[in-house]
């Protein structure tokens, strides 16, 4: 097998007591859909943070295509190739969606668009690629949930990542909207993006992902195949709420 | 015509007609004066506004920028230096500072770093003031002679349009952006690959270097400066209200709130003492609560008979 | 040393005011100024003795302060920070300029045989007012506890401050709580410019020093908590007899300055919130 794209080794996060992320090794392959599945408060949302550089971990290393990204500042993740979705979404509220796409294409990956004129031009293709040009001159906080989720996923998209982190894209859409961001996701894979998406909605999971890893209580509990994991007695039982050890 | 060509048609009457006054103007001084004014104090709120309203990192502490032109100014020009080498070097002088407080205070985010900026502006003051060996402590430094005021105009207007310009032209370029995504959430500027501190640190410094120079001009305007003048916290107000009154984080707006406060001053400065800070305050608030946009706020609301953002018109909490 | 009581009791009311509504009172440095000036036109106009004027000025201002929460400040506490920072600014230019248009900038000081006294303890001549100045620094600190520990109304206000969201939910008045204790913040404020007017002349300016100090002394504090306060002020008054023996007199407010400067880049978390997060992790 070829090296992976994406690669975390020992990798852990304290919040004072509470070990956060405790030692997770994860290989992501290049041009997979890599779920990361866990129950609430598993970190994944922290290993997110760590693998992006918007926090930094208290041990391990994150190796991306080769390179040492541990320990660097978000910005130089970004510009590197690894872009992510925030949970909660952070739009930049009085900018319009044209606006906070353009700046995930002024900035991100090299090469970058020559001036503003081409920078709106990647923009508008990264909108449209999201469905979601028709709301371009809107100003971004007068988008609904599903619309303020597609922007997190244009925004990150127009930076021209090689890895795409997703976290929780699908919550709270309703089922149409969730099988478009589905088939969205599969474009975008479709395209060369490597892609992580965190996810709780199993159904989904099972649909789109190549391959599964489930965190629990900050640590990996289990890694393979949708059908594997899913039905794996550890991940079952987290899942059921019965104390795992 | 579109929207664009209109503006800049427009600015070029303006320029225009600020590049006749001087030959057409009846009591020419006294409008030359008061133009000056608020062409200087123009300049200096657009180059606040680049840190302030841009990316939205309120300083409370500008004036230090302006002091350090004046007095680099006084100081080579009393040794017999030229303008020519004594203004840049004001200017050069005010940016090198403002990387020196700028490198550690941005390690501070919003309304911290205002407080922070606070302390930096008293503290320069204080040196200033105590430093008496170089900058003559708190009985000021007075220059020997002053350009005609047609040339200290001139270079008023040259400043002003070269802020206007450079503001204008960081609106829409990649900077611009990136400013503009720091002013909104600098986390999410982060992650889309925006180098946030290198980002504010440059606008800082352009700011400082434009108001190193606006020190200079006022310097040779004044042909005075003291502690308590260039690097009072009085000045580092102004700073903060013209922009706010005009519209905080355009173009424009600085420029507009620079007549405003100008002719205030001119106004409640003569009747009774601090009336005109008085005043100030009761703006500064009226403005927050109700168009937080400013002037060009009011204009726009006006214009599209449209209510104010939803977000600033609620009464939330949290 | 003795000024640290001053320092505290200067400090109280903007970790109140943060804790809770998570602004900073920029205007502080008015309400300090406006509490001594009260006390010196109480004093000169009504021969009310110094001591006694808080017992007018806290209420006054508390009532002050919860009708500015309710008509200004509650409209900007759902926007970015920066604007209630504006807003808290012009509050505190309309506060100063006023007192310059009604008192003139002229230096006022307050002068009783009270403020002159002396007494000697342990062989040092120790100022009778600064005595005072430190037992009431000490007395409020011990006030605010007992009333945020031991009081329906401070329980409510601690666990608005903790987190608004689920003391909602368990039928705390949030709207309420917030014009309480912006009140109580501003009756602090007052109370802490009246105990200043003892020990200081001062003019409408008087203020902008000390509330920096404030934010210092906040900020080594950690911002939110009343013993944190005490604390903070404690070690900048220590700061501050430690550096002027190192410096001229009249860079002694520098001290203040760098070391606002310093704690809020090397501990944004201040020395409480360190040693908390150290003690955890
Ligand atoms: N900044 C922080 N400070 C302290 N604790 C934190 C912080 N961020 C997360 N935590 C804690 O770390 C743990 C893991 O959180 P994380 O957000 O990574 O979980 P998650 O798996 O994403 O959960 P969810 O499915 O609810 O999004 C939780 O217990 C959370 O409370
Ligand atoms: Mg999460």
């Amino acid at each position: 097998m070829a090296e992976p794209i994406l690669s975390c080794r020992g990798l852990t996060k304290r919040f004072g007591g509470l070990l956060a992320v405790n030692r997770v090794d994860l290989d992501v392959e290049q041009g997979e859909i890599l779920g990361l599945i866990g129950p609430n408060g598993a970190g994944k949302s922290t290993l997110f943070r760590l693998i992006a550089g918007i926090m930094h971990p208290n041990a391990g290393t994150v190796t991306f295509g080769g390179h040492r990204i541990t320990n660097r500042p978000a910005h130089d993740v970004c510009v590197a190739g690894v872009a992510a979705t925030h949970q909660i979404v952070r739009p930049f509220r009085d900018m319009t969606v044209l606006d906070n796409v353009v700046v995930g294409a002024f900035f991100g990956r090299r090469p970058r668009p020559h001036g503003p004129a081409a920078a709106r031009e990647a923009a508008l293709a990264a909108l449209r690629f999201c469905g979601l040009e028709g709301r371009a001159h809107s100003d971004a906080r007068t988008l609904n949930l599903s619309g303020q989720k597609r922007l997190e996923i244009a925004r990150a998209l127009a930076t021209r990542p090689e890895v795409l982190l997703l976290d929780e894209v699908l919550a709270g859409l309703n089922p149409t909207e969730t099988d478009q961001t589905l088939e969205l996701v599969r474009t975008i894979r479709s395209h060369g993006t490597t892609i992580v998406m965190v996810e709780h909605n199993l159904r989904a999971v099972r649909g789109v992902c190549s391959r599964i890893v489930a965190l629990v209580n900050g640590s990996k509990i289990a890694e393979g195949s949708p059908e594997a994991v899913l039905n794996d007695e550890a991940v079952v039982s987290a899942y059921l709420g019965t104390t795992h050890a | 015509m579109d929207r664009r060509t209109a503006s800049l048609a427009a600015c070029g009457v303006a320029l225009a007609a600020a590049i006749a006054v001087p030959f057409v103007a009846s009591r020419a001084e006294y409008v030359l004066d008061v133009l000056f004014l608020v062409f200087l104090y123009g300049a200096m709120a657009t180059a606040w506004n680049l840190l302030g309203g841009f990316a939205g990192q309120v300083s409370f502490g500008h004036a230090a920028f302006l002091g350090i032109g004046a007095y680099t100014t006084a100081i080579l020009t009393q040794l017999g230096i030229s303008l020519w080498i004594a203004v840049p070097a004001g200017a050069l002088l005010a940016g090198a500072f403002s990387l020196v407080i700028g490198i550690p205070a941005f390690r501070l985010r919003g309304p911290y770093f205002s407080i922070a900026t606070i302390g930096i502006g008293e503290a320069t003051r204080l040196i200033a003031l105590n430093w008496t060996s170089l900058t003559g402590g708190a009985s000021g430094l007075t220059l020997a002679t002053a350009p005609p005021l047609i040339v200290q105009y001139f270079a008023a207007l040259a400043l002003c349009v070269v802020s206007v310009a450079l503001a204008a032209w960081i609106k829409v370029s990649r900077f611009g952006y990136a400013l503009a995504a720091i002013r909104q959430d600098p986390d999410a500027a982060e992650t889309l690959g925006v180098a946030t501190t290198v980002a504010k640190t440059q606008a800082l410094f352009l700011s400082a270097c434009l108001l190193g120079v606006a020190g200079s001009i006022y310097a040779l305007h004044y042909l005075f400066i003291s502690p308590d003048s260039v690097f009072g916290f009085g000045t580092s107000i102004g700073l903060v209200i013209m922009p706010i009154i005009g519209g905080l984080g355009t173009v424009t707006g600085p420029l507009l709130g620079a007549v405003v406060y100008t002719f205030i001053r001119e106004q409640l400065a003569a009747t009774l003492a601090n009336a005109d800070l008085l005043a100030f305050g009761l703006l500064l608030i009226a403005i927050v609560v109700f168009e937080p946009r400013g002037i060009l706020g009011i204009i726009d609301r006006v214009r599209s008979g449209k209510k104010p953002p939803p977000e600033i018109a609620a009464v939330g909490d949290g | 040393m003795l000024v640290a009581g001053l320092y505290a009791a200067m400090s109280y009311g903007l970790a109140l005011i943060y804790g809770v509504l998570k602004i900073i009172n920029l205007a502080n440095a008015g309400f300090l100024m406006l509490g001594a000036y009260v006390t010196w036109w109480l004093f000169t106009a009504f021969h009310v003795h110094p001591l006694l004027a808080p017992l007018a000025i806290v209420p006054l201002f508390f009532l002050f302060g919860s009708a500015l929460e309710r008509t200004l400040v509650r409209r900007v506490l759902g926007a970015e920070p920066i604007i209630s920072l504006l807003l808290l600014f012009g509050v505190w230019l309309v506060l100063q300029n006023l007192a310059y248009v009604i008192w003139t900038g002229d230096t006022r000081s307050i002068d009783t045989p009270f403020i002159d006294a002396t007494v000697s303890v342990a062989g040092m001549q120790l100022a009778v007012p600064r005595l005072y100045v430190f037992a009431m620094g000490v007395l409020v600190l011990v006030g605010l506890q007992l009333f945020l520990t031991r009081t329906y109304l401070g329980r409510a206000i601690r666990a608005t401050a903790q987190d608004r969201d689920a003391a909602r939910l368990v039928g705390v008045d949030v709207e309420r709580v917030n014009g309480i204790a912006f009140g109580i913040g501003i009756a602090l404020a007052g109370f802490g410019g009246s105990l200043l007017s003892l020990l200081f002349s001062f003019t409408p300016d008087f203020g902008r020093t000390l509330s920096l100090k404030s934010f210092c002394i906040v900020v080594l504090g950690g911002l939110d908590s009343i013993v944190g306060v005490a604390f903070g002020a404690l070690s900048l008054s220590l700061a501050e007899a430690f550096g002027v023996r190192y410096m001229p007199a009249s860079l002694q407010n520098l001290i203040s300055f760098v070391v606002l400067v310093v704690v809020l880049i090397v501990l944004p978390k201040g020395i409480v919130g360190t040693l908390r997060a150290l003690r955890r992790g």
